[in-house]
Parts: C-alpha cells; structure tokens; sequence
C-alpha cells in the first residue's frame, strides 16, 4: 500500500482520480476495517497535511468546522458546547478519549456509520464537498442519501441551537462507555415561549443502524404544544418508522423499542409500561458479628504493604514472558483450521520452508512423543494430523526471522481439507444420529448423584420452583494474551518460557509430547499477565518447544488478541434446570438438578468443572433428597475450561436465585429462608462427605441482613427511568482439587547465597500477589520481616513443586508449606548462626534483620542473614523442602472437597426503563476465609473476582455461529470498562476459624466472583419481580419484563 | 518510507512500511517493550504513548503519521515528575495486579492529570474510559489516582 500526503484539496483530488484509493483523517477505523478482512486499498491518501481542512470558526448564525478538527478538539471548544450543546454532549460519549484525541468530526461523517451523525442530522448540519466538478453544499441527510464514492469533504456547517430548545442525544451500547453502538438517538424540539413547538427533529443512526430522520413523528409534534404531546402515539408513530437491523448482539425490535424510548423519555414524555414496581421490605437484623473488618488501606494502615513487584509493572521495567526481545531471536506463528471440523487429507509445508528468512516449519510429524494433550485426558492434538475439530486448533507452526515473514510462510502451507458435518449446540451433539467429534463420542462425561427419596420430597412440598439457567461462554480476557519464548541451551535443555499456571504439570505435558525427559525441560511461568484459570492448560508451548527444539534458535510467540479469541479456553457454557421444593416451614426437602455443559471440541478441564458445579449444587443449606445429574458434551465450538469460580459460581448463581424465587412465593425475607436451611457446623458436606470444621454461613447471613446497603433509597428514582433494588446471595466455595484428584503440594524454605530467606514455591504470579503472600506468610512464621524474604516462585528449575496456581489453593499451600518446613528451617539456621557466634542456638531467635538474642528486646541484632551466609559453605546454607497431598477427604466415590471458604454478597442494582440496562451501584462483599495474610491482595482478589462475576452477569459472553467466534476481539465483547465497574464497592473479612481448625488461610482467588451474578439477579428480582434466568441478562428480556401490566 | 519524529526526546529516523503501527515499531523494531500490546484495535489502552502531548493508541497510530511528531512513550515518562507522582501514588495502592495494564493507565492518567490536575472520580471514570484492566475491578486504579491528584495538589500549595 503506498500512502501519499498532498498539501492541497486539488493535489488531494488528483491523487485520488488516479488509481483505486481510500481518504485517511484520523485513521483510527483503519485497523478495525482491515483487522475484519477489508482489503488494504492501493493507494491511502494522508489528508493530514492539509491545514485549511482543520479550521473552526463561528459566524452569528453557524459553526462551521472543518473536517479534520478531533473530537477532543471540538468537545473542548466553547464555541460547541455554548451553542451547539446536542453535539457536544454527544462528542463526551463517543470512542475513549485517546480514540477522541485522533478520529475527526470529518471521518465520522465520511465512514458513514458514525456515531455522532443522528446528532448532525438532528442540528440540520450542512456539508461542504469537493469533487471533480467542483464544489457543492448540501444537508446531511440529503448527502448520506447520495452515498457520495469521490470527492473529499471540505467544511460542516452546524446552524446554532435556538435559546428555547428541548434537545437530547443518548447513546445506547453493549456497556456503559467505550461501545460500539446498539442505536444512537437525538431530538431537538424548537419551541415558542408559549410551548408549542415549532420545529421537531427526532432521528437514530449509530453502528449498523441506518442515520435517519424520522419525519413522520417529526410532524405528529409540529404544532402540538409541549403539555399537549399525545405521547403514547409518539412512541407508536417512532415504533413503526424507525428502521434498524438485527444483528448478533440485539434484535431490531430491540433497537426501535429502545429509540423510541430514549426519544420519548428524552422528552419529558411519559413512558409505556408499568410505572409500580414491587416495594422492597425490611429485613430484620440479625444479632451483630464480632470481628470483622472492612478491608481498606485506610483501616489498615499498619499491615499495608506495597506489593514487590508493582514498582517494576507500573514503570513498564518489568519483564513479562513475552517482551524478550534478542537479535537472534525468531519469531514463531501458528497456523490454525479455520474451519470448525474437517478430515486433513494433505499438509504441505514445501514452499513455505523454502521462503526466505524461514527458519523452521513444524507439523505433526516433527512430534517423537504422544501428540495429545489434556489436563484430564489427552484428547487435543498438539498440531492436527488428521482432523481438526475446531476453527483455532493447531495445525502447523512456523519460525521465521520476523512477523511479516512468518505470517507470509504461514499463507504458503497448503492444507487439504475434506470438510465434516459439524454440531454446535450440546443438546443436539448427544443425539444418536449427531456427528461425533471423537470416536467415543460427543457424551464427554455423565455424573449422577442422589441421596434421600426425591419423589417423596417433591410430593410433600408446599411450593416447587423449576427454573433454567444458562451461562455464558466467557472470555478469561487476561490482558497479556498467550505467549512466551522458548530457546535450547548449550547441553539440550529446552527453556520454555511462557505463561501458564502450573510450570512442573506443563513440564510432565511437554515431555510426554516431545518424548523428551522432563529434566532436559525447564519451565518458566511468571511473570504471567493474568489468567484465571485460561493459561492452566497448555496453550502456545507445544508449538514453540517444537520450533526451538527445530531452529535451535530462541523463538517468541505471541498471539494476537484475534488469535487468542479464536483458539484460546472459554469458561463451559452450562444451562443448568433446577427445580427445588420447600415445605410450608419454608425448609428445602427436595432438589434435582439437570446440568448440561459444554466442552467445546477438547475436553481439558471441563470434566471438573462439571464434578465441581455439581458438588455445589446446594450452596450452603441442607437439603435431604437430592438427584443431579449432569452432562458434558463435545461440539465444533472453541475450547472451554478453568475459569476462576470453576463451576461452583455458575451452580451458585442458580442455586441463591431459587432461593428468592422461592422465598417470594411461600412469603418469607431472603434473609429469613436461608436462615432456616444453612448448614450447621458439624454437618457433612453437600456430598457426605467430611469438612474442614469451620461453618461461617450463620455469619456471612448476618452480616448480609445488618448490611447497610438495605438503608439505601430503594424503588423508581426521581428521574422516572431508573428502578432501584437491592438483593443478596450466600456464597460457599470450595478449595483445592478435590478427594480423587492427586494434589502434591510442596515449597522450601532456603537461606540463599546473597543472604536472603528463599521460600520457594512452584506456584506462578499471575497478578494475584503470590509474591507478597511468600514474603508476608514466611516473614510471619519465622519472625523475620518481609524484605529479609525473597519469594522464588515459577520456575521448574528453582522452586519444587507445589502444585498448581488454580482452585484457590495458593494460599494454603504457601502457608502450610511454611509451617512444616519453619521448625527444621529456623533450627538450621540457629545452629549455623550459634555456631558462627559461638552461642548456644537455644538462646537465639530470628528476627527482622538477622538473629536477636532470645528472651531480650534490644533489638540488637547479634548476625545478619547476610552476614551468616558469607560465613556458610554452599552445601551448609540451610535449606528445607517439604512435600505432602493438599488436604482432602477420604470420599472417594466422587470428587469432594474439605476445605470451603463462605461469602456473602449485596448488590444495589438500577434498571433502566429505557433500555432494560442494568447497572450496578453498590456491591458489598463479606468473606470468611481464615486469616488475612496480606490485606491488599486480598481486598484485590475480592474487589477484582466481583467485576468479572459482573461482567459474567452483565455484558459478556462470545456467541457463536457455525463454530465461529462473532465476536473477534474486543471491539464487541464486552469486558466491563470502567464505567461499569460499581460506583461503590466495599469488602469486609471476617478471619476466625473454629477451635481445631487446622487449615489455616483459605484461598479467595475464587470467593470473590461467586455469589456476585445472583446477587445482582436478586436484586432486579426484588426491584422489578422478574428474575433473570440467563446471563450476561438480555437486555431485551428485561425491558419486556418492565413493560409487562401496562 | 523513512520517517522522522521525536521519540523521548531523541532524532529518530525509521524505515519501514508507511502502515507500520506504532506499536509495532516500538515492541519489535525498537525492542522497547513498556509499551504493551493487548487488542492492537484501539480498545484496551495497553499501548498508549503521548504523541504531541496527547493520549494515543499506538496500535492505531500508522508510522506515515508520525512524520515530525513528539512522541513520549512509558520509557519516556521516567524523567516527568507529574509521571513521577502518579506511579507513587498508584504503587502505594497496589492499584494494579497482573500489571500488564499499567503501563497504559499511568499514560492516561498523566495526560488527565496535566490537563486538569484536580480531577473528581468523575472525572477520573471519564479519563479512563479507554482502558481496560481484567484483574482489579477498576477500584484500585480509581483510589490511586485520586491520591495522585491529591499529592499534585499537595505539590501546587
């Protein structure tokens, strides 16, 4: 593509005349165009340069501007929001302030699907245009209309906004801010002193929505006088005229019912549906919990301790896995399917190997050991040799000298595919006469459970609520996507580098692929950008330990945020129907639950998501008959597996809705229904099986019913759109991998050569703070103070095994660990130090800084660690290791948790009468998981597991069709933004375990996601009487639920 | 297309393709890697450098549009106090887990900041409407910068 940069409007023109070629302002659409497969043009022509096309002057009656002024430049300047207020408005709500800094009032109207164009058309903008035949001037609409291919727009003229004026412009998106558009509407009303109106303009645009006038509602208000507006035709006249599409995200329904309703709102007309929505009551208090604290750096001045590595991160220092960088380094690509099932009939990598700069091409046939992988069973290929069962699978891999020349070598492998018939929806993939992705079948795994008489339950109960709830395939969205580099040393050792979540397991899985011994491998998992669950299982490694092995050259790979979507885990989409009986107590006597998941075309971890989803099929009350039932099913859709809640989040969210729905009808408070069914301490888990002897449900109910959130203004806010509720959920949530799953844990305690206490742990920082845990944890046993510690973590080669960074099972192994090994570790350490100072050992004691003398509070220290180890021989510096199996049952029948952590979420929510939109304004969480070993990660695990579990509940999910992603990258799924994040958040801990308790801190990697999504359904259940049985909640579902009884 | 602009207060002049992102130039060409890449579509701040004193999208921003541009990236922060301040202020608050975001934030910020260094949470929420973090919950980031504006204001008595 050649990118020329005239001076001039005619230069421009001419350039234009000449060969296929596309106008450039900004230039901040390019990439999205060309990132969906629009092709480059021949020619991109600069306008840049051109500095009469970036003027903006002001007469008495118009703004004209000139194309190329920014949008921050126009929201900022006074002439626009003193007299065209509609268009400054409307420029605060469009793109992000970096996009604003560089796209122009020009390319918005010129890409013709902008944002801002309902507005321009709104304040009767006129164009000024250049084309061959000379200039031109006319309206907007007319020249949208036209769908004008040549010419360059040269001014737009904006007629001031009149004193008596009723205006609005409303946005409606995907999330709060920075969204693409669902529809966009603006209206100005130009009114007499007297009210009547005199000139109307109402019109849509946005995205794929058409930008229209709406002259048939326009003349339904010419005339008529501002208290005299027949709303009600209105809104019907603007229902019937308005034109929109539908597409994956809203139907077009939606968007008409939404425009209509912003306009009529706007306006200050009434709008249809119910306006009485059901009165909250009062929970009665509970008696009040002794011992909790709110987590917050002001409380806690004293035991806030700035994380070690957050210097190195906010500086842009630190190092991840993918920001190696070396003159010699390759860069690696791999080829993917792109078709969602089909038989491989040929590969062939000829040409590709013989382009230029290629240093390796690898395919199945480079793998010595077992091409299959899986955390569970080993059902994914590492690169596809006869089938691919999804769109992202692996296929091929290449190493070449830069990205450009990969992604061309990639183009040159020729893959021959005889397409498969292909299932996508589970249900239909266990049919008979369904596909089968593997040759067992699409049935990936079938589980029952049932206790007690079912049937006589349900036929004793005085009320049954049967509901379904669907869950979404989420996206992890960690921000560093898939990657690392990989290089072979001098004596054969393969370093692999990249992130992950359990370096000695990818380790085990690599050298089974690669039919290499695991000690000729060494993985490294951190720093890791975050996972959650999505960088447990293999993801890049096999293909880049094959191009290094290959090249014999250190290899990066990288995915693209594109490529991350298309091939990388999502969380099982599960729908999940449970119908659930109480009796006229208000006591729970039956339950079944039918869960059907999905896997995805690999099985990885979903088997245990399952197990676990069912494991908490109860949440924290007792119920005696019980049946569920669950089912796994594979299909040609991506790959799913961990996500962070691990299915216990999706179980909870059905399981706390029941619990209001049920609640509602027999007549009780939230509060009061659970209160009568909550586990008792001593009880045996949901299972049978035994647990950790700690029951906090009593007091996450407590403090829920005590929290002040219930004290807030509840019902429709004053401004007639927004109807306020607030709701709860109890959260039970179990730690580890469960009774049947091997979990050897392990970590060492070490005095290291520099003087530094190692605690070392193969355990991965993925932002959850595992460094400061090891610091804070073994400062805290030992009596050392935290900068005496250094965390070793992440490393096969450095730290022992401890097991996975998965299931919240962090913290007790770092804790655990450390307590095992710190009576040998502190013994060896004084006998070393006694015997450099010539003192009995008995008499000395660790201390922050070095070895004080026991007994005395001088503070004198006697030895520094550093002055110790200068004194020790290498095989005499103390060092400690300690392996045992994470705690668990003896259940053996299914797999069972015994550790559990409790919570309890509030949620204020507001839902939105316009658009069925709900937002969160409070979100309160209480959590009881043992002691709090260091207060910041803590609260940031809570604070950042809840606005997942919000974007879960709200916005997002990647839908699918014919096994391909719809939504490609981040444009259209919808991680929450800032905007959506709660106004107010606050968390509280309560630490005390019961007497004999002996496992110490619980993990709350998880705690904080997994009563958020029914909490926040409570809540709109409460303010609205609809409960939302899918999530993220359509939208479209709940506004028909507000307009229900008009 | 060999183009020259600024970069942290050095000449440069770089050939390469006229469409070459930014990013691009900088992560790969230049090995300078504080700057991140997470969506290379302009939709997660990952990779915000300041061209002219404004926040921009690397990943947006073509090399043609360089040509005679300042651009200041994360590396190019560490000689500005106000940058100076922020990082402070959000390291004291651990505002960040993975970290991978930061880099982008602490960009959006300092041009928030310099632009109006007594920001409310509103303000803050509109600054930082551009980025994306996947760890925090966004809270963190907000108790941060609103401790940096308050330690600006501190510097302006």
């Amino acid at each position: 593509m050649e990118v020329v940069s005239p001076a001039s409007l005619s230069q421009a023109l001419a350039l234009h005349t000449e060969c296929e070629s596309r106008f450039c302002a900004g230039g901040t659409a390019l990439q999205l165009d060309w990132a969906k497969g629009l092709a480059k043009p021949a020619r991109l022509i600069n306008l840049a340069r051109i500095s009469e096309l970036k003027a903006v002057t002001e007469s008495a009656e118009a703004i004209l501007i000139g194309p190329l002024a920014t949008l921050s430049e126009l929201l900022r300047d006074p002439a626009i929001s003193g007299h065209v207020p509609l268009l400054h408005d409307a420029l605060s709500k469009v793109a992000g302030p970096s996009i604003r800094n560089r796209a122009t009032l020009g390319g918005n109207i010129a890409g013709m699907t902008g944002c801002l164009l309902p507005a321009l058309i709104a304040l009767d903008a006129r164009l000024e245009w250049l084309t061959l035949d000379g200039p031109t001037e006319m309206d907007i609409a007319q020249w949208l209309a036209m769908h004008p291919k040549d010419g360059i727009l040269t001014r737009i003229l904006l007629p001031l906004q009149g004193q008596n004026e009723r205006w609005l412009f409303r946005k409606i998106g995907l999330r709060a801010a920075f969204t693409p558009s669902v529809i966009n509407a603006a209206a100005r009303l130009s009114t007499s002193a007297e009210g009547d109106i005199l000139d109307a303009r109402l019109t849509v645009g946005g995205g794929i929505v058409p930008p229209t006038r709406l002259r048939q509602a326009e003349a339904l208000l010419n005339g008529s006088n501002l208290k005299a507006i027949n709303w009600r035709a209105l809104h019907d006249c603007l229902m019937e005229t308005i034109s929109a599409p539908t597409d994956a995200f809203r139907s077009a329904d939606y968007r008409k019912r939404i425009a209509a309703n912003a306009i009529v709102h706007g306006l200050g007309g009434d709008l249809p549906g119910r306006k009485t929505f059901p009165v909250q009551s009062a929970l009665a208090s509970m008696p009040a919990q002794e011992g909790e604290i709110r987590l917050a750096r002001e409380n806690a001045t004293a035991v806030w301790h700035q994380r070690p590595d957050i210097d190195a991160k906010i500086s842009g220092n630190l190092l991840y896995l993918t920001d190696s960088r070396r003159s010699d380094m390759l860069v690696g690509r791999i080829l993917r399917a792109g078709v969602p099932h089909a038989r491989i009939l040929s590969i062939d990598t000829s040409a590709a190997e013989a382009l230029p700069g290629v240093a390796a091409v690898v395919t199945h046939r480079d793998i010595n050991g077992l091409n299959a992988f899986g955390i569970v069973v080993q059902d994914q290929p590492a690169l596809c040799f006869d089938t691919v069962r999804y769109a992202g699978d692996a296929v091929a891999a290449v190493a070449a000298i830069d990205s450009e020349t990969a992604e061309r070598a990639l183009a040159l492998i020729k893959v021959d595919y005889q397409p498969l018939p292909i299932v996508t929806d589970p249900e239909e993939a266990l049919r008979p006469d369904a596909p089968s992705i593997h040759a067992g079948g699409n049935l990936q795994r079938e589980l029952h459970f049932a206790r007690g008489d079912i049937a006589a339950g349900f036929a004793g109960a005085a009320h049954i609520v049967e509901t379904t709830y669907v869950t979404p395939r989420q996206m992890h969205g960690f921000m560093e996507t898939e990657g690392g580099h990989a290089y072979v040393d001098d004596e054969g050792t393969l370093h692999m580098l990249a992130g992950g979540q359990h370096g000695g397991r990818d380790r085990m899985q690599l050298s089974r692929i690669l039919g290499m011994a695991e000690d000729k491998i060494r993985v490294v998992t951190s720093p890791t950008g975050g996972a959650f669950g999505g960088k447990d299982e293999l993801t890049v490694q096999p293909a880049l330990a094959l191009l290094a092995l290959k090249s014999r050259k250190p290899v990066r790979l990288h995915l693209s945020r594109a490529e991350s979507v298309l091939a990388g885990q999502k969380r099982n989409p599960m729908s999940i129907r449970m119908k659930t009986a109480i009796d006229s107590e208000g006591r729970l006597v039956a339950q079944k639950v039918e869960v059907l998941a999905e896997a995805g075309a690999y099985a990885s971890l979903g088997p245990g998501v399952l197990e676990t989803a069912l494991e908490h099929a109860a949440g924290p009350y007792v119920i005696d008959n019980v049946r569920t039932h669950g089912r796994l099913a594979y299909t040609n859709n991506g790959v799913c597996g961990a996500f962070r809640g691990f299915g216990a989040n999706q179980m909870t969210y059905a399981v706390e809705c029941q619990m209001d729905k049920l609640a509602a009808a027999c007549g009780l408070t939230a509060a009061e229904i659970r209160r009568r069914n909550l586990r008792k301490p001593g009880m045996a888990g949901y299972l049978g099986q035994l647990v950790a002897p700690t029951e906090r449900a009593d007091e996450m109910l407590a403090a829920a019913v005590n929290s002040e959130l219930w004290t807030r203004p509840l019902g429709l806010a004053a401004d007639e759109e927004w109807i306020i509720g607030t709701g709860m959920a109890l959260n039970y949530q179990g730690n580890g991998l469960g009774s049947v799953v091997p979990d050897p844990s392990g970590g060492r305690l070490s005095l290291s050569r520099p003087g530094m206490i190692e605690g070392g742990f193969g355990l991965d920082e993925l932002g959850q703070g595992l460094m400061t845990l090891v610091k804070a944890t073994v400062a805290a046993e030992l009596g050392c103070a935290r900068d005496d510690v250094a965390a070793v973590i992440g490393d096969t080669a450095r730290a022992p095994e401890s097991g996975s960074t998965t299931a919240s099972r962090g913290t007790y192994v770092v804790w655990a660990s450390t307590r095992l090994a710190a009576p040998d570790f502190a013994g060896q350490m004084r006998s070393a130090a006694g015997r450099v100072l010539g003192r009995e050992p008995n008499m000395l004691a660790l201390a922050p800084g070095g070895f004080i003398e026991r007994g005395t509070n001088s503070g004198d220290i006697l030895l520094t660690y550093k002055q110790l180890a200068d004194q020790l021989d290498e095989e005499d510096l103390p060092s400690v290791t300690v392996t045992y199996e994470f705690p668990k049952n003896d259940y053996t029948a299914s797999n069972a948790r015994l550790i559990f952590a409790f919570g309890a979420a509030l949620a204020r929510v507001a839902i939105s009468r316009v658009t069925g939109e709900v937002r969160v304004l409070d979100l309160h969480q209480h959590t009881a998981a043992g002691p709090v070993m260091d207060l910041a990660a803590y609260l940031g695990q809570i604070e950042g597991g809840a606005v997942q579990g919000l974007g879960f509940t709200l916005t997002e999910d990647s839908p699918m069709r014919e096994g391909l992603y719809l939504s490609a990258n981040l444009d259209t799924y919808m991680l929450p933004g800032i905007q959506d994040a709660p106004k107010h958040m606050q968390s509280f801990a309560l630490e005390s375990l019961a007497e004999g308790d002996i496992y110490g801190p619980r993990g709350v990697g998880e705690l904080g996601i997994g009563a958020v999504t029914p909490a926040i359904a409570n809540a709109v259940f409460a303010a609205i009487g609809h409960m939302p049985t899918v999530t993220p909640f359509p939208t479209e579902t709940i506004l028909a639920a507000l307009e229900e009884g008009q | 297309m060999t183009i020259g602009f600024t970069l942290n207060g050095e000449a440069r002049a770089i050939t390469c393709p006229p469409e070459t992102p930014l990013v691009t130039l900088l992560r790969d060409n230049m090995a300078m890697t504080a700057t991140k890449e997470a969506c290379s579509i302009g939709r997660c701040g990952a990779c915000l450098v300041l061209i002219d004193g404004k926040t921009a999208n690397a990943c947006l921003t073509m090399a043609f549009q360089l040509e005679g541009a300042t651009v200041i990236t994360t590396e190019g922060l560490d000689a500005d106090p106000l940058a100076a301040t922020i990082r402070k202020a959000l390291a004291a608050e651990n505002a960040f887990q993975c970290g991978y975001c930061a880099p982008g934030f602490v960009m959006a910020l300092v041009a928030l900041l310099k632009e109006n260094p007594s920001p409310s949470e509103d303000d803050i929420r509109k600054g930082l409407e551009g980025n994306i973090c996947r760890c925090t919950g966004y809270h963190s980031i907000i108790r941060g910068a609103l401790s940096a504006a308050r330690m600006v204001q501190e510097t302006l008595k």
